[in-house]
């Protein structure tokens, strides 16, 4: 699945370049603790996240994720779209919580992996 | 916890300040600034702000009137208003304890800034920007952000009672190039005190601890530590005690041999030593020569640690020509405490006694590394020990032999790092 196929089944908004279809997105992870997500995404993952801080795009790229998508309609801070668009990361938005999202992407067939 | 109740138990820990820092309100703090100046202790001002990324930050601020005007900008960025019967009443008194109303702001809420905004508000404020607890997984900057974000101009990070000292400094502050603060992160009157910064100040003052903070006019952040837990802070007091009873020379080792099992604390001084009456006395814990104390709980809990951790405590005294304590541990003891930050010891050690003629050796396995006063002063030529040039140079030849030791039994300290 692409980034614009995911965008599509989330109400999302791409945001920054059109870079999206670049990456596959093979998997999903959702958590607003950074720390949660270096230790436990995988490569190729969506992930789902309230954060919208610059940081987010440092551990996207660290563990080489296909796109953060941000819930509730959030916008990401202006340092974050920079960062974002300068490291080629793709960034959704998506006016859904990310239980909703969660749940599309789901049906869509993308699965998560078991952590433990 | 109203602000008296703070103040009377900082003084009952022997703490020279508290920062006052209720969950994104300052409305506590003159209060507690009245209390706190009436009993000869120092309340700050401080506020713990929950950022929109729920990362906590503690603002110290220079006065009241800062205080107030952040206080007032959070306010204006909190969400909702407070539901009492959930979340409890958000009390302000006064140092009577009088209730004089209640924040009606949802405090345990974030406001609506982000880290970023945050630190800026607080130095708009005149204040100084600390990530809180900055080792915890939930509200720490470590944990909600995976890490500090590069160019944030944070003044200090803060290391909780959770993680000793010395690594939550390593790991946390070092790279930053900011000084590491403790502090017990009290959310009742029992709690203060269980973790305690050090500072080389001229006086206990709010602007003195943030000279200190951002190292100006000599004023500077010496360490910190557990007293109740850390070994470090034990020998602390222990050297302390020494002093205060006229020494003039104080030996110390501490001793950690991996293959024996056993970790050996020695302290020996030349002050005024005790009758066999007195030893007798010393540890046991109803009895004590001292109204308040600053660091530790002295002799008895020294014992208790030891014994816990299959050791022993022997305190050798002769009146008039010193006392020697020496605690033994078996080193890879579940219930052995840790040792804390050695360099806060020595630090603070020479700090407050630069006259006092200190040997200090630290050994782990065949590696040792020895620091003396005398040696110090004779480096400094002249110069002041408590100085900035002399503590600089205390502060790196104990990091540098700290370093030195990072050899074989490092397998027996790891543990320390987070318990």
């Amino acid at each position: 699945m692409t980034v614009t196929d995911l965008a599509g089944l989330i109400e999302g908004t791409i945001v920054g370049p059109a870079l999206a279809d670049a990456r596959d997105v093979r998997g999903g992870y959702a958590s607003d603790l950074l720390s949660d997500v270096m230790a436990n995404a995988q490569d190729g993952d969506a992930w789902i996240t309230m954060q919208r801080h610059v940081n987010t795009v440092a551990v996207a790229q660290l563990k080489n994720l296909a796109a953060i998508v941000i819930v509730n309609g959030r916008q990401p801070e202006p340092d974050m779209t920079a960062r974002a668009a300068e490291h080629e990361v793709a960034v959704v938005t998506t006016p859904l919580s990310a239980f909703e999202a969660a749940g599309r992407l789901f049906e869509a067939g993308i699965r998560g992996r078991r952590v433990s | 916890m109203h602000p008296a109740a703070v103040v009377q138990a900082a003084m009952a820990a022997g703490l020279d300040g508290v920062v006052i820092c209720d969950h994104n309100a300052a409305d506590n703090v003159a209060a507690a600034g009245r209390a706190a100046r009436a009993s000869g202790c120092v309340a700050m001002p401080g506020m713990e702000i929950t950022t929109e990324e729920e990362v906590h930050l503690v603002a110290l601020l220079p006065d009241e009137a800062a205080a107030g005007v952040l206080h007032a900008r959070v306010a204006a960025a909190l969400p909702g208003r407070n539901a009492p019967d959930t979340f409890g009443m958000q009390v302000i008194a006064n140092e009577q304890a009088e209730v004089l109303g209640f924040n009606p702001s949802l405090l345990s809420a974030a406001t609506s800034w982000s880290v970023d905004r945050a630190v800026g508000e607080i130095h708009r404020a005149g204040g100084l920007a600390v990530a809180a607890h900055i080792d915890r997984e939930r509200f720490g900057m470590a944990g909600q952000l995976g890490f500090v974000p590069p160019g944030l101009p944070l003044d200090a990070v803060e290391v909780s009672a959770a993680t000793a000292f010395d690594a939550g400094r390593r790991r946390y502050a070092d790279p930053l190039r900011v000084p590491a603060l403790t502090g017990s992160d009290a959310h009742s009157p029992s709690e203060i005190g269980r973790a305690v910064t050090f500072f080389h100040l001229d006086r206990a003052e709010t602007a003195e601890v943030h000279r200190a903070i951002r190292a100006e006019n000599g004023r500077t952040v010496l360490g910190g530590g557990r007293p109740m837990e850390d070994l470090a802070m034990h020998i602390l007091d222990i050297a302390q005690n020494g002093v205060e009873a006229g020494a003039t020379r104080v030996d110390i080792r501490v001793e950690e041999d991996a293959d024996a099992n056993e970790l050996r604390i020695v302290v020996a001084d030349n002050g005024r030593g005790m009758d066999a009456d007195t030893r007798n006395r010393v540890i046991d814990p109803f009895f004590t020569t001292r109204q308040t104390r600053i660091v530790g709980l002295g002799l008895p809990l020294l014992r208790q640690a030891a014994e816990a951790a299959g050791g022993h405590l022997t305190v050798n005294s002769t009146p008039g020509s010193g006392t020697r304590v020496s605690a033994v541990f078996e080193l890879g003891h579940l219930d052995r405490a840790p040792l804390g930050d050695l360099e806060t010891t020595v630090l603070v050690l020479l700090a407050s006694h630069p006259d006092v003629d200190l040997d200090w050796t630290h050994r782990r396995g065949d590696q040792e590394y020895s620091l003396s006063a005398a040696d110090v002063r004779a480096a400094l030529d002249g110069a002041p020990l408590a100085s900035p040039e002399g503590l600089a140079l205390v502060r790196n030849a104990v990091r540098l032999g700290e370093a030195g030791l990072a050899g074989p039994s490092r397998r027996a300290t790891r543990s320390e790092d987070h318990r």
